[in-house]
């Protein structure tokens, strides 16, 4: 009774934030929703029982991709307001559209069944003495070893492809060399040189350089 | 060894580019040239390992090698092979000769290798991911441009959407079956079959047709073609494509084999919406990369119609058009490559004008995939669509021959448009020197689709071959 | 597991169309659409993760953590996508994009 009333109260806050991120008129609204909808998201694993996952989406959705979202929208100065213009207009078409989406899926899912062979085609049935976080990494890294190894060349090329795309040199910005520095001697840097009245010291341009 | 041998090819590539990646990132200055050729010969160690691996399930049933899968790694590679080649010059005259985007189309192929051999819903989602990441950063690899990048975000989104609706439905193909092996659920499904099996293949269509840019799900197809930087269009009209199709033909033939009934009226529209799209979209084209997108989407309409026969002569028919499609789209995008003027690319056809006359070879070259994509004998194309022709004809979809034979008259007007541009109209191209790589892949695509018809049996008895181990 | 299987597959299945919508309904705000795409994966998940408790079974929690780690890698590539697209025009707009017919 108290798991459906929990599943109740946190599935329709999920779902309502879900609705506010899609529609909210600052995206930085829209982040904190997505952030609030994967909290309770991450409550509705947990009453199915995937603790590991839960803690997962709580520590990785939130701390990292929602923080991600959240820090490229203020880096970005957008100006929002222009972009919410074709909202109203397309909004009755496509709530509609979603309506009918929605039964469909609704008429699959609502009287779901399952398979009767189901049962035995299970690949890894949840084992009874384990924890979930145990059982999880048993299989993760025996059975599933080949995907998890793949997941990371996936993060690799995440990697790769935000620095591709985004790392600049800084052409202007001034390293400092210290082997350079040390290896200066003063017959190198400095000249002495004593100019007639009013003429002048003409530079050469090897010198130049360093100015 | 020997049982290291089946997946030798995938630790080449992945081990492979974590080497080049060190290389590049610690020599100075960028050795893209140096990625590059250490990337071409990978793949072409890769695709002599791989033809040398043997027949296995492996790890719990996760991978599985066999002739069919062979035939597509051999594909893909040699695709990723010819795209390598043909960027090894053009990304250094664009200024964006990174040594990263080899390493990225090596994980990219990693990726599809790892689809083509999958045997389990999850592999096949892990190396999708994989490709589909790799080719959104190559899409905007020109981040420069305002048209690389904005390509590289459409496809990003959309792609995004795509795997998002695929990852959906085979959620809801394992909660109704509990599992996600292909041997299981072909097993099954065969004896039952229950609405959440039929939306979770509904959803799982939608995101493959996307990948092979079938219509109604190619709105991203034009404007990515036409934005990327031309070396990766190259690579995405092909190894990419005949990867989703090979992950196309065994995952509707392999877990979802039972259900022909349900998906090969699907399989038929996609069809016939690619072919009549390709064939009408692309006549208004005045952009050259443009017309090839709208070219690749009515080809995947043809390759579509063996699948949609659902027999182990349709599953030939489109490991044949897939080869020959392959070959013909890389020689083509050879051709356009090397379209510059004054060290500026041109696409516009019109740019073509007058060709003929000032190289002859060249211009005989462009001809010859032309003539073959539109399907006029004696070339390579004509035997891909006759394969598939004959193929849907066997298995009594007279409809989709009819169509497929309409639209490819329709289609022929626009290639030979082209022909027509090179060889009649006046004009100056003045076209740059043709560096010795892209002449290379250009004199390789042209005489393979030229002197086909010399030597069609190796392909044929290969993707037969390929065929029936994909059918068992 | 407690609550009933089918409740959550109607959530999940708000949570796929309400991501959907945002899709096509914030067609000039990049920054939208690819939340709405985080919020079709997240719904994929919730079934995964459902039917894993319902069929007491592991493999829909493998494939919750994969499905998780290739959202994070692709919002990653995603946004530095949009960092540069965004260098390049001074926005983040595409439907008014005329560069490019669509």
């Amino acid at each position: 009774m108290i798991v459906n009333l929990a599943f109740y109260f946190f599935s329709f806050i999920l779902l309502a934030s879900a609705v506010m991120v899609v529609t909210s008129r600052n995206p930085v609204h829209a982040v904190l929703f997505l952030i609030l909808a994967f909290v309770n998201a991450a409550v509705l694993f947990l009453l199915a029982g995937a603790e590991f996952l839960a803690f997962i989406l709580a520590i990785v959705y939130v701390g990292a991709v929602a923080v991600l979202f959240l820090f490229v929208v203020m880096m970005l100065d957008v100006d929002f307001a222009a972009l919410k213009e074709g909202f109203q207009r397309y909004a009755p078409v496509g709530a509609l559209v979603a309506l009918v989406l929605f039964g469909e899926l609704f008429l699959v899912v609502s009287g779901w069944s399952t398979l009767a062979g189901a049962p035995a085609a299970r690949l890894y049935p949840t084992p009874d003495n384990l924890t979930n976080t145990a059982a999880l990494g048993n299989l993760i890294y025996t059975s599933y070893l080949p995907l998890f190894q793949l997941s990371g060349m996936v993060l690799l090329v995440a990697m790769i492809g935000a620095i591709v795309l985004t790392h600049r040199d800084r052409k202007r910005s001034l390293h400092q060399k210290l082997s350079a520095q040390h290896a200066r001697t003063p017959e190198q840097t400095l000249r002495l040189v004593r100019p007639e009245l009013g003429a002048g010291v003409s530079v050469p341009a090897s010198e130049k350089e360093a100015t | 060894m020997t049982s290291l041998l089946p997946i030798l090819p995938a630790l080449l590539l992945g081990l492979g580019a974590m080497a080049l990646l060190i290389v590049g990132v610690l020599a100075k200055p960028e050795p893209a040239g140096f990625t590059t050729w250490g990337a071409i010969v990978l793949l072409v160690a890769a695709a002599l390992v791989s033809c040398a691996a043997p027949d296995t399930l492996l790890f719990h049933g996760l991978l599985k090698t066999s002739l069919f899968t062979r035939f597509a790694d051999a594909l893909v590679y040699t695709a990723a092979v010819a795209a390598l080649l043909l960027a090894l010059d053009y990304n250094r005259k664009e200024g964006i000769a990174r040594f990263e985007y080899p390493i990225l189309v090596l994980l990219g192929v990693l990726g599809m290798v790892v689809m083509i051999s999958a045997a389990d819903l999850m592999t096949l989602y892990i190396g999708f991911e994989l490709q589909s990441l790799a080719l959104y950063i190559a899409a905007a690899l020109a981040r420069d441009s305002v048209r690389s990048t904005e390509a590289g975000l459409k496809y990003f989104v959309l792609g995004a959407l795509a795997s998002g609706l695929l990852v959906y439905g085979i959620s809801l193909v394992y909660g109704f079956t509990g599992t996600t092996s292909f041997a299981a659920l072909a097993g099954l499904l065969g004896a039952n079959i229950g609405y959440g099996a039929v939306i979770g293949l509904v959803f799982v269509i939608v995101g493959l047709a996307f990948k092979i840019s079938a219509a109604p799900f190619h709105m991203w197809t034009p404007d990515v073609y036409e934005g990327a930087p031309t070396s990766v269009t190259a690579l995405f009209g092909t190894a990419p494509k005949a990867a989703a199709m090979a992950l196309f033909l065994s995952v509707m033939t392999g877990p979802f084999g039972h259900l022909l009934a349900q998906w090969q009226m699907i399989i038929e529209i996609l069809a016939i919406i690619s072919m009549a799209l390709g064939a009408l979209a692309a006549i208004g084209q005045t952009n050259i990369k443009r017309l090839m997108a709208y070219s690749s989407i009515g080809h995947m309409g043809y390759a579509l119609m063996g699948l949609a026969a659902g027999t182990e002569a349709g599953i030939q028919a489109t490991l044949i058009y897939v080869a020959i499609y392959v070959v013909m789209s890389f020689g083509a995008f050879a051709c356009i490559i090397a379209m510059r003027r004054r060290g500026q690319a041109v696409e516009k056809i019109s740019d073509l004008a007058g060709l003929a006359a000032q190289r002859p070879g060249f211009a005989f070259a462009m001809a010859l995939f032309m003539w073959a994509m539109a399907g006029i004998p004696p070339l390579s194309g004509f035997f891909g669509k006759l394969y598939v022709f004959s193929a849907a004809l066997n298995a009594g979809l007279v409809t989709l021959v009819i169509i497929g034979i309409i639209t490819s008259v329709i289609s022929a007007f626009y290639y030979l448009r082209v022909i027509k541009v090179m060889y009649f109209d006046a004009g100056a191209p003045d076209f740059d020197a043709v560096p010795a790589s892209v002449n290379f892949v250009m004199a390789v695509g042209a005489a393979v689709t030229a002197l086909f018809i010399l030597l069609p049996a190796p392909l044929i008895t290969a993707a037969s071959a390929a065929a029936k181990a994909l059918m068992g | 597991m407690p609550v009933s299987l089918s409740h959550f597959l109607v959530v999940a299945g708000l949570l796929l169309v309400i991501g959907v919508f945002g899709i096509f309904m914030n067609r000039k705000n990049i920054i939208v659409i690819m939340m709405s795409i985080e919020l079709v994966l997240l719904a994929a998940n919730l079934n995964f993760v459902a039917f894993s408790g319902a069929l007491h079974d592991m493999v829909g929690q493998v494939f919750t953590m994969f499905v998780l780690t290739v959202a994070a890698a692709e919002s990653a590539i995603g946004l530095a996508i949009l960092v540069i697209y965004f260098r390049n025009r001074g926005s983040i707009e595409v439907e008014d994009v005329t560069m490019m017919r669509g």
